[in-house]
């Protein structure tokens, strides 16, 4: 047994309460706060590379032998979604460095990403239902508190829809929990595999897996739940919002993977079409949404939802390529997501604000970010090579081979649309002219801001030009996530360490 | 064996619960989760199985094992609880904050205070 595991979790929980311990923003606790998170980066992407040699790390919390208590499973998706959260953590908390100067640092706001982000990771590592019932909790209460931490007073009331449906996500989840323990018996996940197999079938196990589409649906934004998404997350601040639109969305369509992959057996086929017809809607419906904002923050919100779609339709169509897009694509769009969320945040501190209409002209003033956002912008739309692109076109090709026709067709017509929506943008806010006597406020804090923001274009196009290498990454996952046998032995093998001692 | 009864009151708890959270009254939303976290609590509960109990997995010395009610749902209604219940204190101050920004305590309040949509609002520091 191994408690690497646990690193990714314990490591951002003992940052934050220190950090609650030092409420006063320093220049040391700035310090300590980055390099927790570039640390935990560096541990994410070693851990990715040694649990793809070795296969997934198991750790049974306090000693339980498998069935009994709560085992956290490392294997390449869970790495995979730790490198990319804390990529993008690393990277927003940067920029909020660069935003705010010190004294106008909210004292809680490091402190509760951190929660944040430990919450996520314990969602990610769980090896049982229940454990991910109390992960969402307490990532969603950090949320909570991040999004109203603040929140001038004319905004206020957008948090509502956001803590509502939560409200209503949890208890269902909670629900979910008691029909699943109720239905095996056990809440581990690789024991439902197990007996799960042995109920296909029976429409409790429909019932089930309805269940669990509705309620990561409404995590993830899925239509026709997805209202609150584009209502709350233009009123966050800047890095927070960039944080939210990368990571909370998707880790929905991730605990969708890992439920649909390898807790629920694959004959399931009728609930996958559903969830490639919602997709579908999700896609076309979000990407409408987005055409007829004229707020960059409004406009990047719905491309969440659209984007989304592409994902969750690549669960849908359940092969091993589709669940290696759809990998791919999370990669590929948690990235892409944040940078133009930062980007949108720097021309907000630029013009003052982020309406298409009455400003412009930062083509001639601020070069750099206009080429940031282009690149950015035109991965979001699938131009190759860039990052986009590969995701789609392998979404794409694998709805071909299995003749969905209005599936391909919907998710080109929404790739259409979100570029015309990124012109939009780039007319509106680069392109154009800046009116007589507006000034743009380009100081040494957005240029900061936009070399935060060139990290994670970086990424994103070291991505879309290595597609190939972050492919066969995602290749592996997705036949990982979907070798069910292989996963439950990995699980169980924890016995037979507990029961010959405690040697590693 | 089949807990009739638990379901009722479930669905009533339920019922109840999405009437009040899908009013127009800030205060009856608040009872409507509050009701609703007890309706979720409860379905776990029910998992516990029949209240009379079946064999415990627990031997004694050389007698009978004992009845009793599988304890596991139980454990994990009171992680349940109390989660619901920091939730539920967020909401409140949530409401309470919306109603002390906006000086109305009702949704169709809200769209008539919010003429604009606030997203300028405090952008430059």
């Amino acid at each position: 047994m191994n408690a690497l595991p646990g690193l990714p979790i314990l490591l951002p929980l003992g940052a934050a309460l220190l950090a609650l311990l030092f409420p006063r923003p320093s220049p040391a606790r700035r310090v300590g706060a980055g390099l927790v998170l570039f640390g935990l980066l560096a541990f994410s992407v070693w851990l990715l590379g040694k649990v793809m040699n070795e296969g997934p790390l198991v750790l049974s919390i306090g000693g339980w032998a498998v069935p009994y208590g709560i085992v956290l499973v490392a294997d390449t998706l869970a790495a995979i979604m730790l490198c990319l959260s804390s990529l993008t953590a690393f990277v927003c908390t940067l920029f909020g460095f660069a935003e705010s100067p010190m004294e106008a640092e909210h004292p809680l706001r490091v402190p509760l990403l951190l929660l944040l982000v430990a919450g996520i990771h314990l969602s990610f590592l769980t090896g049982d239902l229940f454990t991910l019932f109390i992960s969402f909790e307490i990532f969603l209460l950090a949320s909570y508190a991040l999004m109203t931490l603040q929140m001038v007073a004319t905004r206020s009331r957008r948090a509502l829809p956001y803590v509502t449906i939560n409200l209503f996500g949890s208890t269902l989840l909670l629900c979910t929990c008691a029909f699943a323990y109720g239905l095996f018996g056990t809440l581990n996940f690789s024991e439902i595999a197990v007996q799960s197999s042995a109920m296909v079938g029976d429409f409790r196990l429909d019932i089930l897996a309805l269940m669990f589409l509705l309620v990561f649906g409404i995590k993830a934004g899925l239509f026709p739940l997805y209202y609150w998404l584009p209502i709350s997350y233009p009123a966050l601040p800047t890095p927070v919002a960039a944080f939210f639109a990368g990571m909370l969305t998707k880790v929905g369509v991730y605990v969708l993977i890992r439920v649909f992959g390898t807790v629920l057996p694959p004959d399931l086929g009728w609930v996958h079409g559903l969830l490639a017809w919602v997709a579908g809607l999700t896609m076309v419906i979000g990407v409408l949404g987005a055409v007829a904002q004229s707020r960059i923050r409004s406009i990047l919100s719905y491309h969440i939802v659209s984007q989304v779609g592409y994902m969750a339709l690549a669960v849908g169509l359940f092969s091993s390529l589709a669940f290696a897009a759809a990998i791919f694509y999370v990669i590929h769009h948690i990235v892409v997501k944040a940078a133009l969320f930062l980007v949108g945040g720097v021309v907000l501190r630029v013009h003052g604000t982020d309406r298409l209409e009455t400003r412009g002209g930062l083509w001639a003033a601020a070069p750099v970010l206009s080429i940031l956002f282009l690149l950015q912008a035109l991965s979001l739309a699938g131009i190759p090579p860039l990052s986009g692109f590969w995701g789609k076109f392998l979404i794409i090709q694998e709805g071909l081979a299995q003749g969905r026709w209005t599936l391909v067709v919907l998710s080109l017509v929404a790739s259409i649309l979100t570029l015309v929506s990124m012109l939009k943008i780039w007319l509106g806010a680069f392109w154009s002219k800046q009116p007589e006597g507006v000034p743009l406020r380009l100081t040494p804090s957005s240029r900061r801001m936009t070399a935060a923001v060139g990290l994670l274009v970086a990424v994103s196009l070291g991505i879309g030009l290595g597609a190939n290498r972050f492919f066969s990454i995602a290749e592996h996952a997705a036949k990982e996530t979907l070798d069910r046998t292989a996963y439950v032995e990995s699980v169980r093998a924890v016995n037979l360490v507990l029961e010959g001692g405690m040697q590693p | 064996m089949a807990q009739f009864d638990t379901a009722v009151l479930v669905a009533i708890l339920g019922a109840g619960a999405i009437y009040l959270c899908l009013s127009r009254r800030f205060l009856r939303m608040l009872l409507g989760f509050l009701l609703l976290s007890n309706a979720g609590n409860l379905v776990v509960l029910s998992m516990s199985g029949s209240p009379t109990g079946k064999r415990a997995a627990t031997l004694r010395n050389g007698t009978e094992p004992m009845m009793a009610v599988d304890p596991l749902p139980q454990a994990l209604i009171l992680t349940a609880i109390v989660i619901g219940f920091s939730v539920a204190a967020y909401l409140t101050v949530l409401l309470y904050r919306i109603y002390v920004d906006s000086g109305t305590a009702t949704t169709p309040g809200l769209e008539r205070a919010g003429s604009s949509d606030g997203l300028d609002d405090g952008v430059i520091r």
